[in-house]
C-alpha cells in the first residue's frame, strides 16, 4: 500500500472519528438545558440507538465524571469529546492538505501527522481502560472512536515508515518546516472550540439558590443517621434515601468522584420506596428496601457500611424479594447478624415510621434521592452532570 | 492551489467552532425556555394518610373526641371518662364500635385479667405490634373497657387504670415525645359501648381458643386512625 493510499486511509478515518466525537460533544452539549434526553449511540456516527436500552452504555460514559473536565469551574464541565473533536479535525485537515498538496513523501509532514495520530491513540487507551475498569459500560460511539484512532495511530505509523524508506532510497520529496505548523495550529483549534463552548454556556449561578428548603430540621425522634465528616469544617448535609434506590447509587457514586463529599457532615433520612413499610405509594418500587432501612437505622456508626453492602447488593436483594417478601430481612440478617435483635425490635420498626413522618413534616417529594444542604434542597436537575458545579457553589454558600 | 489549502484550513477551525457554538447557543435557548415556563413540580408531597374509610361523620366524631379528650395540642385534659365519650362522640355505644369496624387490620383487643390493669407478656408483644405499625396515621386510640362485674364506680376507675397503664408502657418504652400529641385514652367503664362477639375475629391478646364476652370487655382497645383531621 503507497504512502498516498495510507493518508487517505487516516484522512477518512479522521473524519470518522471526528463525526463520533461531535456526535458525543452535541448529546453533551444538549443536556446543558437541564433535562433528559436520549443520546446517539451507534457504530454508524450521528445515528441514534435502535434497541431499547442499547444506549445505556453512552449514557454511563456520558454521565461519568470522566465524561468532562473543570467541572466545578462549569456546569457540566468541559466534554471530553470536544478535545478528540479538535484532535481529528487537526489529523483530518493535515491528512487532507498532504493529499491536496501531494506531500505524502515529505517527512516533516509525515512526522507531524505521526505525533497528531498518537494522541488519539493513548488518549483511547486511557478513556478506554477507564470505560472497561472502571465504569464497566461500552459505549459505541465511544467504540467507535477507538477504532477510528486506532485506525489514525497505525496508518500514521505505517506513512512514517514507508517516507523514512524513501530516504534511505532517495526518493524522497523536498521537506516544509511549515507542516510543523500542525500541531500548534490543531493546539489553536482546541481553544477556539473550548471558547466557543464556554462563550456559548448561559448562566447556571442562580440554580446554587436550590430548589426548595426544609422548614422542620429539628431530629426529635433520632431518625437520621449520622454519617461521619473527614473535616472539622464540614458543611451539614441531608439525603433523603432508599438503600435499595439505584439513583441513590449512582448518586452516591458521584458524589464520591467529585471528592466534594470530603466536605459535608451527611445525614441519611430514610425513605424507602416499599409499600411493606411507606403508606404514600402504592407499590413495592424498591422491594426489601424497608427491611434493609431497619439494618441501617440500627448499625450506628456502622451505617456506611450497611449502605455500602445494600447498594452492592441491590439487584440481589430486590429480585429475592420478588420472590419471598421475607428474603430482605433474611439477607441482613445472614450479613449483620449482631443487628437481628435490634432490626426485629417494635421500638425499630416505631423509629422507620417516625423517619417517614419527619418527610411529612416537611412535605418533601416522594422521591429519592434528594439533597439538602444546610437545609436547601439541590435541584433534581443538578444531581447528575451540574453537580459538582452547583454543589460546589452551594458548599461556598451559593447563590449570591 | 494556495487558495485550496487556505479554504481547507479555514473550513477546518470555522465549522468545528460554528458547530459547538451553535449547539451550546440552543441549549441556552431551551434552558431559558423551560425556566420561563417552569411549572409546579407533579411529583407527590409526603403527606400523612388518609383512609377511605375517613367518612366526614367518622372525622367528625374523632374530632370531637380528640378535642374533648386532651389531644389535637391541647395538652391540657388527659383523656375521656364514659359521660365524656357519650356526650362528645353523640352516638349510641353500638353506632360508636361500629366506626372502628373499618380499621380491624390496624387494631387489636389488648385482654386483661380480671380486675387488673397490669399488661403481660402477651398484652405487651400485641401494644408493641399495633403501636410500631404507624405507618402513615396521626392518632393512636386506647380506649379502655371493664366487664360488668362490680361497682359502676369501680369499673370507671379500673378502666381508667387500663388506659393509663398501656400509655405508661407506650412512654417508657418508646419514648415518643409526641406521644401526649397522638395517643388518645377513652375510658369507659361498663358503662358504654361494650365490645360485642363481632371483635372476637380481631387480633386479641387473650387465648385464641375462647372469646367471651366479659375477657372481651376487660380490656383496651388500640388502633391507629389513618385520617387527617
Amino acid at each position: 500500500m503507497s504512502s498516498r493510499h495510507l493518508i487517505a486511509i487516516v484522512f477518512v478515518a479522521a473524519l470518522l472519528g471526528f463525526g463520533f466525537a461531535a456526535a458525543s460533544t452535541y448529546d453533551f452539549a444538549a443536556h446543558l438545558d437541564r433535562q433528559v434526553h436520549s443520546l446517539h449511540c451507534s457504530f454508524i456516527p450521528g445515528l441514534s440507538s435502535s434497541s431499547p436500552g442499547g444506549s445505556e452504555g453512552c449514557q454511563v460514559t456520558l454521565m461519568s465524571p470522566y465524561s468532562s473536565l473543570f467541572r466545578q469551574t462549569f456546569w457540566g464541565g468541559i466534554p471530553v469529546s470536544l478535545l478528540a473533536m479538535a484532535v481529528f479535525m487537526g489529523v483530518a485537515a493535515l491528512a487532507g492538505l498532504m493529499l491536496l498538496v501531494r506531500a505524502e513523501l515529505d517527512l516533516l509532514a509525515l512526522f507531524s501527522l505521526l505525533v497528531l495520530g498518537t494522541i488519539p491513540v493513548a488518549a483511547s487507551l486511557v478513556m478506554g481502560s477507564i470505560a472497561a475498569f472502571k465504569l464497566h459500560a461500552a459505549c459505541k460511539q465511544c467504540i467507535g472512536i477507538y477504532l477510528t484512532s486506532l485506525a489514525v495511530g497505525v496508518c500514521a505509523l505505517l506513512a512514517y515508515r514507508h517516507g523514512s524508506a524513501a530516504i534511505s532510497s532517495r526518493r524522497a520529496g523536498p521537506t516544509h518546516r511549515q507542516w510543523l505548523l500542525a500541531l500548534p495550529l490543531t493546539a489553536l483549534l482546541l481553544v477556539m472550540l473550548t471558547g466557543s463552548y464556554v462563550l456559548a454556556m448561559p448562566r447556571y449561578d442562580t440554580f446554587a439558590k436550590g430548589c426548595g428548603s426544609l422548614p422542620h430540621l429539628e431530629d426529635r425522634h433520632g431518625v437520621l443517621v449520622h454519617l461521619p465528616a473527614e473535616s472539622p469544617n464540614a458543611r451539614k448535609a441531608l439525603e433523603i434515601f432508599d438503600p435499595l434506590c439505584p439513583a441513590c447509587k449512582a448518586f452516591e457514586e458521584r458524589l464520591r468522584a467529585s471528592r466534594l463529599d470530603k466536605q459535608l457532615q451527611r445525614d441519611l433520612l430514610l425513605f424507602p420506596l416499599d409499600n411493606t413499610c411507606n403508606w404514600m405509594i402504592d407499590n413495592a418500587m424498591h422491594p426489601g428496601s424497608c427491611a434493609v432501612s431497619l439494618a441501617v437505622l440500627c448499625a450506628g456508626e456502622r451505617a456506611k457500611e450497611v449502605v455500602d453492602w445494600a447498594f452492592a447488593e441491590q439487584q440481589r436483594i430486590q429480585q429475592q424479594t420478588l420472590r419471598d417478601k421475607n428474603a430482605a430481612a433474611q439477607l441482613v440478617a445472614e450479613r449483620f447478624p449482631e443487628l437481628r435483635a435490634c432490626t426485629t425490635s417494635s421500638v425499630t420498626k416505631a423509629r422507620l415510621s417516625q423517619s417517614l413522618r419527619w418527610a411529612v413534616r416537611n412535605q418533601v417529594p416522594v422521591l429519592t434521592p434528594q439533597f439538602y444542604v444546610d437545609g436547601k434542597r439541590l435541584c433534581d436537575e443538578d444531581t447528575d452532570l451540574g453537580l459538582e458545579y452547583t454543589l460546589a457553589r452551594m458548599l461556598k454558600g451559593g447563590g449570591s | 492551489m494556495k487558495t485550496a489549502v487556505l479554504l481547507l484550513t479555514a473550513a477546518a477551525f470555522a465549522v468545528p467552532t460554528v458547530m459547538v457554538g451553535s449547539w451550546v447557543s440552543s441549549a441556552g435557548e431551551r434552558l431559558h425556555a423551560a425556566e420561563s415556563a417552569r411549572v409546579t413540580s407533579s411529583v407527590a408531597v409526603a403527606a400523612a394518610a388518609d383512609e377511605s374509610y375517613c367518612t366526614p361523620q367518622l372525622k367528625l366524631v374523632l374530632r370531637r373526641v380528640l378535642k374533648s379528650c386532651g389531644l389535637l395540642e391541647s395538652g391540657e385534659v388527659r383523656g375521656c371518662q364514659p359521660t365524656d365519650a357519650k356526650q362528645v362522640a353523640t352516638l349510641a355505644g353500638g353506632d360508636f364500635n361500629a366506626l372502628f369496624m373499618p380499621m380491624a387490620k390496624r387494631a387489636g383487643v389488648v385482654e386483661f385479667d380480671q380486675n387488673s390493669a397490669v399488661l403481660d407478656p402477651n398484652d405487651q408483644a400485641l401494644v408493641d405490634r399495633l403501636f410500631s405499625d404507624q405507618q402513615g396515621a396521626s392518632y393512636f386510640f386506647v380506649v379502655a373497657r371493664a366487664s360488668p362485674e362490680g361497682s359502676v364506680e369501680h369499673n370507671r376507675e379500673l378502666s381508667k387504670q387500663r388506659a393509663e397503664g398501656v400509655m405508661a408502657y407506650l412512654r417508657e418504652k418508646y419514648k415518643d415525645p409526641d406521644l401526649d400529641r397522638e395517643v388518645g385514652l377513652l375510658w369507659l367503664g361498663e358503662e358504654f359501648a361494650q365490645l360485642d362477639q363481632r371483635f372476637c375475629e380481631w387480633q386479641r391478646s387473650g387465648a385464641a381458643d375462647s372469646c367471651q364476652s366479659e375477657n372481651l370487655n376487660r380490656s383496651a382497645f388500640l388502633s391507629w386512625i389513618d385520617c387527617q383531621l
